[in-house]
């Protein structure tokens, strides 16, 4: 595992053509009329953003990464397997991570048939995570907020069951009924792709990820809070007899990286600004649906409310958030302490942040290929430690 | 400080109807008369005072309501029939004046439906429940919560007393959150319940159906469908009033008392 670390390129493909009185309208999601939506723009970016994905295969990437929103100009990607489905052609060596579709908003036996066609076409690269799906999802979804932890269990239950034993088999649950379990094509690799759990640290998404032994991504959480996270779930996975490997704890960073510090800042923070005052805008109505969170959780995050949704403060999200913008030397350095004090070796690159053009999401791209991903070591202090503990 | 939203006058018993923390309010004599409260009961029942000149009054939290525990099971409308059936007879009550409010309404005209021997009279007070066409009615669930309070009057000063001087007050935001996952388990999908229409016509208790003629939430407008299903039934409605109209109306306070003499 010593050696050099995985990055991966995750691309959130924001429509970005904005009307110009946008930031009248309290929320880009959920009610942001889709009147907005321009198809001819919105086919160019659709090619703009699969040439940079692909680009980041063939600078050397491990692994490009799509993901799931709806009714939002925060993303094109309602259906992240289409997108997958067609990269896969164009990326001869990149793992496809879809992470992911909702499994409580799509039927769970189509689900599983869907990533084990990708699976099947990319020959065993694909990597799937699975994520509750944020409040926000849940009032463009018929389906229910109160039951989407239950579905959200149950749905992962019968991918699982899908995948990993043979056909046809039952499944008497509380939202689905199957008589004959038995989707074909069923994926590559075995037992089953490498899969990862995506929250914001509800402890019942620590225990899903510590019971199945899978992978987690914390997101929009603090640094410090993302740490916790981290060793709650080695600590609470080692319980159910599960080693959480290094790179199953993928760490998501704002990167830009430029020829000096001061170029990096003029060049990169005005993207970050947008992605958090604009394509993240939304309102706490939209981001809490009734019955999505426990009335604790609601009262915690209305507490921080004010907090995470002031005027943007570059210092302050660069505090509170892993945000790395500099020279390739300080980005290592950063990547490096945050890799060991995560204890992961697996950094999920977020390097087309916001309203970003093409030429600077080429020229970052390129920048951490050449002078960052071969630098970067942080595996072999982590194994130290761990074989130390 | 908000005021105190219970009446001194109320007692408070507390039953464990199926397993479900049930607290009921009681005051005054006479015949049962009970009153299901609508999606929240912060605003208070300072109204039903007079009803207990002559009945003995019961006001229950439902579940997942106000002083009333919580139970997740309970996610669907039949399930308080079911709890209502229970507590009946835990209170041995064999028949009863039944007053339903809003989400109470739906309720009580449910609870009547099926089983009418349990309700002498019936009172539906801008009653939920049925799907209108034409005028959408209030989607409580998609109203930011600090919009709600404004929709349910035709008089601000009304409810102002119960409210917290603090809009963001947490405890409030999350005792309100908390009673909207209650709703969102028992209507995110429908809103309404289609299946209503088709046996409203076994009310056949005498019943009273009353409406705020400024209802900003169910529109007044809504009790031309609960008529079309209740040819028979008595209908009042109130100027000046919104969907609280029993709060804001002393005269519908008293329509009720006398329809239920």
């Amino acid at each position: 595992m010593a050696g050099r670390a995985r990055f991966d390129f995750i691309h959130f493909m924001h429509y970005v053509h904005l009307p110009e009185n946008q930031k009248e309208f309290p929320s880009l999601w959920v009610d942001f009329p889709n009147k907005y939506f321009n198809p001819e723009k919105g086919y160019s970016l659709y090619q703009r953003y699969l040439s940079e994905l692909v680009l980041a295969d063939k600078l050397g990437f491990d692994a490009i990464v799509v993901n799931e929103h709806h009714n939002t100009a925060y993303s094109m990607m309602p259906a992240p397997n289409l997108i997958a489905a067609s990269l896969i052609p164009q990326v001869s060596n990149a793992k496809i991570c879809v992470w992911g579709t909702p499994p409580n908003l799509e039927y769970p036996n189509r689900l599983a048939e869907e990533y084990a066609m990708l699976d099947v076409l990319s020959q065993g690269r694909l990597e799937v995570a699975f994520p509750l799906g944020t409040g926000m999802e849940y009032w463009a979804n018929p389906i229910n907020p109160s039951t989407a932890r239950a579905r959200y269990r149950e749905s992962i239950d019968i991918i699982l069951q899908a995948w990993t034993q043979d056909g046809p088999t039952k499944y008497y649950g509380d939202f689905y009924t199957y008589r004959y379990l038995n989707p074909w094509p069923r994926p590559v690799q075995k037992p089953h792709p490498p899969c990862y759990i995506v929250g914001t640290g509800s402890p019942e998404t620590i225990d899903i990820a510590a019971q199945l032994g899978f992978g987690y991504a914390s997101v929009f959480v603090t640094k410090q809070r993302a740490r916790e996270l981290n060793e709650k779930l080695r600590r609470t996975a080692a319980e159910h007899g599960h080693h959480i490997r290094p790179e199953q704890l993928p760490l998501q960073v704002i990167t830009y990286v430029a020829e000096t510090e001061q170029k990096a800042r003029e060049e990169g923070i005005d993207h970050i600004r947008y992605f958090f005052e604009d394509a993240l805008r939304t309102t706490p109505t939209f981001l809490a649906p009734p019955g999505y969170l426990s009335v604790e959780q609601l009262k915690m995050r209305a507490a921080l409310a004010d907090k995470l949704h002031g005027k943007f403060n570059f210092d302050n999200v660069n505090e509170s958030f892993f945000v790395a913008v500099g020279t390739a030397d300080q980005v290592v350095e950063q990547l490096e302490q945050w890799g060991e004090q995560m204890g992961t070796n697996h950094f999920v690159i977020l390097g087309a942040a916001g309203n970003m053009p093409n030429w600077k999401v080429v020229k970052n791209l390129n920048l951490i290929a050449q002078d960052v991903i071969p630098r970067v070591r942080v595996g072999a202090a982590y194994e130290r430690r761990v074989a130390a503990e | 400080m908000p005021a105190q939203p219970i009446p001194a006058q109320f007692k408070r018993e507390t039953h464990t109807i199926n397993g479900v923390k049930t607290v009921v309010l009681t005051a005054g004599h006479g015949e049962p008369l009970v009153f299901l409260h609508g999606a929240g009961i912060w605003h208070g029942i300072h109204f039903a005072l007079p009803w207990t000149e002559k009945f003995r009054v019961i006001v229950p939290f439902h579940p997942g309501f106000g002083e009333s525990g919580d139970d997740p099971a309970m996610n669907d409308m039949h399930d308080y029939v079911m709890h209502y059936l229970d507590l009946f007879d835990a209170l041995g009550i064999g028949k009863a004046r039944l007053v339903g409010f809003s989400l109470g309404g739906w309720l009580a005209a449910k609870f009547a439906t099926e089983h009418g021997e349990r309700v002498e009279r019936l009172v539906l007070v801008g009653p939920a429940g049925l799907r209108g066409k034409e005028r959408p009615q209030g989607d409580v669930l998609s109203l930011p919560p600090e919009q709600i309070p404004s929709l349910l009057v035709s008089d601000f000063d009304v409810i102002k007393p119960y409210l917290p001087d603090n809009p963001k007050d947490l405890d409030f935001m999350g005792e309100r959150y908390r009673e909207g996952g209650t709703l969102a388990r028992l209507l995110w999908e429908h809103p309404y319940d289609t299946k209503l229409p088709r046996y409203l016509h076994r009310l056949t208790m005498p019943t009273l159906l009353v409406w705020g003629e400024e209802d900003k939430l169910l529109p007044v407008q809504h009790a031309a469908l609960w008529r079309q299903h209740l040819p028979r039934a008595e209908f009042k409605t109130f100027k000046g009033a919104g969907h609280l109209v029993l709060d804001e109306k002393p005269e519908a306070v008293d329509a009720v008392t006398r329809f239920l003499s």
